[in-house]
């Protein structure tokens, strides 16, 4: 017997869902008695799927005619419920951006004149008939909650509040949190509009499946929003509104056609609100990127787009991690071979199932942070105070330990398989950390960094992979008012595939008996605790901390031998490579190179170690000794893209402008969607005064990335010398706008002046140390 | 049932019917130009009342809570919707208090405010009402949907049931 899931009509239904078993200790209420009815769906329709090379059924005139029919009238219908609905809403809409902007600072677009009713949008529970899989792993997810979760409506509630913006201003925000809100023309002062339709669904089926084109890359929603339809016709054209199942199932061929677009598939799609900027109709000031975990993604191994990552991987969409297929467990005819693509989008956020109770989401969301071989945690190595020498990579060698000795421990984290930066996304609100604790074998404490307090709230001192940014003022904008950010005082989160170095200082105790254990570990929780106070007080339950990854060594006082590596640990070629990697990003050149020369001492064969050494000598301005690095790479693999980019460089750097442009041209054929070679080239082509070839690429690189700086300034002098005068005033303004302002930093520099607790983690080389100096003071930022 | 029956203010049967007669005059000249209801709007209420419900909203005095009430009428039926919030230091009594207005304690629900309760009931006379007692932070806020007729056809029973949480996720979101 098939199982059966509980749905319900109206906002009740996710109450329903949640109310499926709780935990207790985790829930923000201890149990749950829920009066509304609930009513067990009915199996969906029969259903035989055809074969996979079956042609469509051929409809008889008889049946083509009565369609035609129905879909004149679901036309009519619909036409004349959209101009209703517009002539209820429009006379008293703020149009804050002017009539043709009625949807700013969003960047949503919508099919055809006005807003469209809410009522346009088939419902979850419509798709949810024969779509139960889907549905119910949507109740639970992210996406179903993507508004009325108290996270996002206090933050979204401060904007409407805001006595110089208001609920216009939210459309910024809406239109990827509650699209149906925005395009209906819910968001404004007095409005006219039932918000019971769609407050409780964020982004229902209908709304990510009518989505009918892409505009951009630019985030912010940079897509058009069709009229809902779930089929077409036989001519391909979209019926609109919900048509008989029968209809679905006769020609599922066609249902496929209205609803699953093929860019559904691609990261593009992803990019259109997983990438967000405020804009200047947002803050009044000017242009400032949010996040973007496209650009991150395409950055990665993962996207093979970009030649320059550390490790390479075969090619991963968002999709291939976020909606990974399993087995369905209800009736699901979107199922193919008996597994389907999860509507959960599991990724870090642990706190909205923990507030609704949805204990499988959250149990899976955990699993999932812990799967994957994200992160690597390495105890890498031991430096005794006033000796140079690092004892390196630990449990591979021998080294001795001694009462009293002040020992810094270099822990090195990668973000290993993750195809966007630790973490990514709104780092002002989700927190990771690096705890890390120094216990003798009876477990007393030595020295712990990244503990919580009483009150939950982070060690000040602790490592994190956060941000601050901060206002104008310099403060910490610490309940997400975005539209006051001005500066971020430091950003510490990891690159996909990149490492960082930790380092902790401590002393060995003087009467220390036995061996010590040295303990890292990355903790993770959503969101901060500061901010959830802001939502909802102090008096609310403790929010979950999911340790990611770990990594324990016992040291002996006195000797230690050279032990079996863990299963999990990297090999130690890639433990040089990663303090290598996590040296240069600390601008410490000379340590980068000598960790990278351990790696070609292990591997002498592996091209990308003497490019690494390469690279790290470019940014170090030892431009000689890394053409010898360069050149000995290109020896070993003339083709090697990464290779022939910082070739380009040098061979720019030396005169060699024809070897210059071959090495960069080289790269783009290889690699078309660059940015860094497409940038490269294009500025040597500009140099060299061939402004077709020149203009060629910075549209290219444009196409990539759409604020990249160095396009828009170069396109604005190119289309200006090309006769183009409004083109070239459109970059030159993009340019102005999205550049850095200059005076940001002071308003860093005030915070970090304030927050001495706090301001050595904006230095990329710094110490976590409870060890004080001759004069009292504790040695942090060494 | 006895248990589930609460006492609401509105369902004393002297103050409802001067209310009612208040709201009933004079709310269709004036609920249209003053519909600044902050928790939920007039089109949001109508839906769950199913009809055009037109509303009031009455600042809070010192010490007391703000109100909106939307009244909808049709057919010899009147539906209203009650809103209460009161911002207080005091906001763990003023829930205690509230939350005993129901005869028995009400069920916990989840995922509403800080913390939220439901009872269902009616006044064994005349109102048919579901009531949600509920808390964001130091804000107390009461809702109760209620329907003059046992056998409102849109406002079933399980319809008030379901309806009434709509109303406490627009309410609850828009105080946080």
């Amino acid at each position: 017997m098939k199982p059966s899931i509980q749905l319900r009509h109206l906002f009740a239904a996710s109450l329903l869902l949640c109310g499926m078993p709780i935990s207790a200790s985790q829930a923000q209420q201890p149990a749950v008695a829920q009066p509304a009815a609930s009513q067990a769906v009915p199996p969906p329709p029969a259903y035989t799927p055809r074969a996979k090379d079956a042609l469509p059924v051929e409809d008889t005139p008889a049946q083509r005619e009565a369609l035609a029919a129905w879909k004149a009238k679901a036309e009519q219908k619909a036409q004349e419920a959209r101009q209703d609905h517009n002539s209820e809403v429009t006379p008293t809409y703020n149009f804050h951006y002017g009539k043709k902007n009625p949807f700013t600072p969003g960047n949503i677009q919508v099919q055809g004149a006005g807003f469209i009713q809410p009522g346009a949008f088939p419902t979850a529970e419509y798709c949810g008939t024969c779509h139960q899989e889907a549905y119910s792993q949507w109740r639970q997810a992210l996406h179903s909650n993507a508004f009325r979760t108290p996270f996002y409506r206090t933050s979204v509630n401060i904007l409407i509040r805001d006595k110089t913006r208001g609920i216009a201003f939210t459309r910024h925000c809406d239109s990827c949190h509650n699209p149906i809100g925005v395009i209906s023309g819910a968001l404004t002062e007095d409005s006219k509009v039932d918000r019971a339709r769609f407050d409780s669904d964020g982004l229902t089926c209908t709304t990510c499946h009518s989505v009918l084109s892409l505009d951009s890359t630019n985030g912010n929603a940079s897509l058009q929003m069709g009229v809902p339809a779930v089929i077409v016709d036989e001519k391909g054209e979209r019926i609109p509104g919900m048509v008989p199942f029968d209809m679905i199932l006769r020609h599922p061929e066609r249902h496929s056609k209205a609803v699953m677009h093929d860019f559904l598939r691609t990261p593009e799609f992803c990019a259109a609100c997983h990438k967000a900027n405020l804009p200047a109709t947002l803050n009044d000031y000017k242009f400032i990127r949010a996040f973007t975990a496209y650009d991150e993604w395409q950055q990665s191994k993962f996207s093979q787009r970009n030649p320059l990552t550390f490790y390479q991987a075969d090619f991963t969409t968002c999709q291939d991690c976020h909606m990974k297929r399993a087995a369905n467990t209800y009736p699901e005819y979107g199922a193919k071979n008996g597994t389907f693509a999860s509507h959960r989008w599991l990724a870090g956020n642990t706190a909205v199932p923990f507030y609704y109770g949805f204990d499988e989401q959250l149990s899976k969301t955990i699993d999932f942070l812990r799967s994957g071989n994200y992160l690597n945690v390495d105890i890498f190595a031991l430096k005794k105070q006033n000796e140079d020498k690092l004892i390196a990579p630990l449990g591979r060698v021998a080294y001795n330990l001694a009462p009293n000795d002040v020992i810094e421990a270099y822990v090195v984290v990668q973000n290993k398989n993750i195809g966007h930066s630790l973490i990514p996304e709104v780092r002002d609100l989700y927190e990771a950390w690096t705890e890390f604790v120094v216990e003798d074998q009876s477990g007393n404490e030595i020295y712990h960094s990244g503990f919580l307090k009483p009150d939950g709230m982070l060690d000040p001192r602790a490592h994190s992979f956060t941000n601050r940014p901060v206002t104008d003022q310099g403060e910490f904008v610490d309940n997400h008012k975005v539209y006051t950010i001005h500066s971020v005082a430091y950003d510490n989160t990891v690159s996909a595939g990149r490492s960082v170095l930790v380092r902790y200082q401590f002393r060995v105790p003087a009467g220390i008996k036995g061996a010590i254990s040295l303990s890292a570990r990355i903790d993770y929780r959503h969101l901060r605790q500061s901010y959830l106070n802001n939502i909802f007080g102090t008096d609310h339950p403790a929010y979950p901390v999911v340790e990611l990854a770990s990594r324990t060594r016992t040291l002996n006082i006195g000797d230690n031998q050279p032990e079996d590596p863990d299963p999990a640990d990297n090999q130690d070629w890639i433990r040089w490579n990663n303090l290598g990697i996590a040296l240069l990003d600390q601008q410490q050149y000379q340590e980068a190179v000598q960790a990278f020369t351990e790696v070609i001492k292990l591997r002498p064969l592996y091209v990308d170690a003497y490019i690494n050494v390469g690279l790290t000598e470019i940014s170090w301005e030892k431009y000689e000794s890394a053409r010898t690095a360069i050149r000995h790479a290109l020896s070993l693999d003339p083709d090697s893209a990464r290779g022939l980019y910082y070739d380009g460089l040098l061979q720019r750097r030396a005169g060699n402008t024809e070897q210059e442009i071959a090495d960069f041209r080289n790269v783009v054929e290889k690699f078309p969607q660059s940015r860094d070679a497409r940038r490269e080239l294009g500025i040597t082509y500009y140099q060299q005064h061939n402004n077709t070839a020149a203009l060629e690429q910075f549209e290219a690189l444009q196409k990539i990335d759409p604020d990249d700086l160095t396009a828009h300034y170069n396109l604005s002098i190119l289309y200006r010398r090309m006769g183009k005068p409004e083109e070239a005033a459109e970059q030159q303004a993009m340019f102005v706008d999205k550049k850095v302002d200059p005076g940001a930093p002071t308003y860093s520099l005030d915070y970090l002046r304030n927050h001495p607790e706090i301001s050595t983690e904006s230095i990329p080389w710094h110490l976590h140390s409870d060890i004080e100096d001759k004069s009292g003071a504790v040695e942090h930022g060494r | 049932m006895a248990g589930d029956i609460y006492l609401n203010p509105l369902s004393s049967r002297g103050m409802r019917g001067a209310l009612l007669a208040v709201l009933l005059a004079a709310l269709p000249a004036v609920a249209h130009a003053a519909n600044n209801c902050p928790w939920i709007n007039e089109a949001t209420a109508s839906g769950l009342m199913g009809g055009d419900a037109v509303g009031v909203y009455t600042d809070p005095a010192p010490a007391q809570s703000a109100v909106c009430t939307f009244v909808q009428s049709e057919a010899g039926i009147t539906r209203i919707l009650r809103i209460t919030v009161m911002e207080t230091a005091e906001f763990r009594s003023v829930f205690d208090t509230e939350s005993k207005v129901c005869v028995t304690l009400g069920a916990p629900l989840i995922a509403i405010g800080n913390e939220a309760i439901v009872c269902s009931g009616d006044d064994r006379k005349k109102l048919y009402a579901e009531r949600v007692v509920g808390r964001v932070r130091n804000q107390v806020f009461t809702i109760t949907l209620s329907t003059s007729r046992k056998d409102d056809s849109i406002l079933t029973r399980s319809e008030l049931k379901a309806r009434i949480l709509t109303a406490a996720e627009q309410v609850s979101g828009n105080l946080f």
